[in-house]
């Protein structure tokens, strides 16, 4: 495996500004000379609004160094959903005959699509890098907190199921293994009028066989996901305290599943010398929800950006952010 | 004479090895079969309401079940009649 280039992926609740830090952090890699993927996976799209420009599914030049994509959903879900109905289809090829297959359609509205769609764009996006070492460094702008670390999760849970399942199949097997020491034959079994001899070692069993296959892959993945090295995951957050007990919840989940927290951004920071008297309340709140920060995440890097009086947009805006992410870059 | 005798003893001994056979193999068939229906539930459970794994396990799993889910099928179908069965493995009478 390949792990000479970076992966960040950029957390927060929706609004915070993941996709503004996201593009600054890219368009300041760019420019420290690394070349830069930035994809956005939000279904909410606004990588293309924040860089003033159109991004579209495939990777588009935005500087020198710096290429962006707009993941495209509902292809994605599509493109995902295809595969799973292709197998379907070809299990049940016969249904073809009533026109039933098209029912297999629906699968597209099965609860966790969504999450498994978007693990197989990111993976996809990480492996073809593998293979090509197009971009140093892969940034991830992800969508809402909720979705995000139920896509991360995904590979552990999938490797949990993977081993109970291994540590049965492998039951089932020392039981037909014990049968044929017995009786001095293999197990037979009759499958739509054939007899099929049965496997009883784990090399010969199509089910451990696959179960195996689906728990390296799936351990790759996670690997990568784990590896403090490669991965960097930086959480953002406006001062605010209910962004940031959502950030610090899934800053502990994160941490559970082992994946490598690094940096919490505080986004939108008012920063005026004199105080008019509206704003006072706001500002002792913003002072709380920073003392907040400051108390939770105190093992993470912390950074601040502040408030600007124009929304930042296009390159020249975000090459200004990117000013207040240095620390960002020493970890690289 | 007495290679008719030997003949029958060794049939008798053939009857008695595969009786035992069948009595020794009956507890391990049953619990083999108990294990391929619980691989096909946990799989393929959330047809009946169980949490099951990530849709793409149960899929990729899918092409190679033909015996365990003719295995759950007969299951389901004798559930009713299981205790007996259990009984009856058991010799409680």
């Amino acid at each position: 495996m390949n792990k000479e280039f970076k992966v960040y992926f950029f957390v927060g609740k929706g609004g915070v500004g993941k996709t503004t830090c996201a593009a600054a952090f890219a368009i300041g890699l760019a420019d420290r000379g690394y070349r830069t993927l930035i994809t956005s996976l939000d279904p909410a799209h606004n990588l293309g609004d924040v860089l003033d420009m159109k991004v579209g599914e495939e990777a588009t030049r935005v500087l020198d160094n710096l290429y962006a994509i707009e993941v495209d959903f509902d292809k994605m879900i599509a493109k995902h959903l295809k595969e799973l109905s292709d197998k379907i289809k070809d299990i049940y090829g016969y249904l073809r005959i009533f026109n039933l297959d098209r029912y297999v359609d629906t699968l597209r509205h099965s609860p966790g699509v969504e999450e498994y769609a978007t693990l197989e764009k990111i993976i996809e996006i990480i492996k073809k890098n593998m293979k090509n070492k197009e971009y140093d460094v892969l940034v991830f702008d992800t969508p809402p907190t909720g979705l995000t670390i139920r896509i991360m999760a995904l590979p552990t849970i999938s490797l949990i199921w993977i081993k109970k399942l291994m540590e049965l199949r492998l039951k089932i097997l020392e039981r037909r293994k014990a049968i044929e020491r017995i009786t001095g034959e293999k197990i037979k079994a009759f499958i739509a009028g054939k007899e099929l001899e049965l496997a009883s070692i784990p090399e010969e069993d199509p089910i451990f066989k696959e179960l195996k296959k689906m728990y390296s892959e799936i351990n790759a993945i996670n690997d990568l996901l784990i590896n403090d090295k490669v991965t960097s995951v930086v959480m953002v957050v406006n001062p605010e305290l209910l962004p940031v007990l959502e950030a610090n919840r899934a800053y502990e989940f994160l941490k559970k599943l082992g994946i490598p927290v690094k940096s919490v951004i505080i986004n939108k920071v008012i920063e005026i010398p004199s105080i008019p008297d509206e704003l006072k309340v706001k500002i002792e709140m913003q002072n709380q929800a920073i003392r907040k920060v400051n108390e939770l995440f105190r093992e993470l890097t912390i950074i601040r950006i502040p408030f600007f009086s124009s929304e930042p947009r296009g390159v020249e805006d975000l090459r200004n952010i990117s000013k207040y992410l240095e620390d960002l870059y020493k970890g690289l | 004479m007495i290679k008719l005798i030997k003949k029958k003893i060794l049939k008798f001994m053939d009857i008695v090895k595969g009786t035992l056979q069948a009595k020794s193999i009956e507890y391990v068939q049953v619990e083999l079969r108990e294990l391929e229906n619980v691989f096909a539930l946990i799989l393929l459970g959330s047809f009946i309401g169980l949490p099951s794994p990530p849709t793409s396990i149960s899929l990729r799993l899918l092409p190679y079940m033909a015996r365990e889910l003719l295995i759950m099928q007969s299951v389901s179908e004798r559930l009713d009649d299981m205790l007996g069965e259990m009984a009856g493995l058991f010799e409680i009478t």
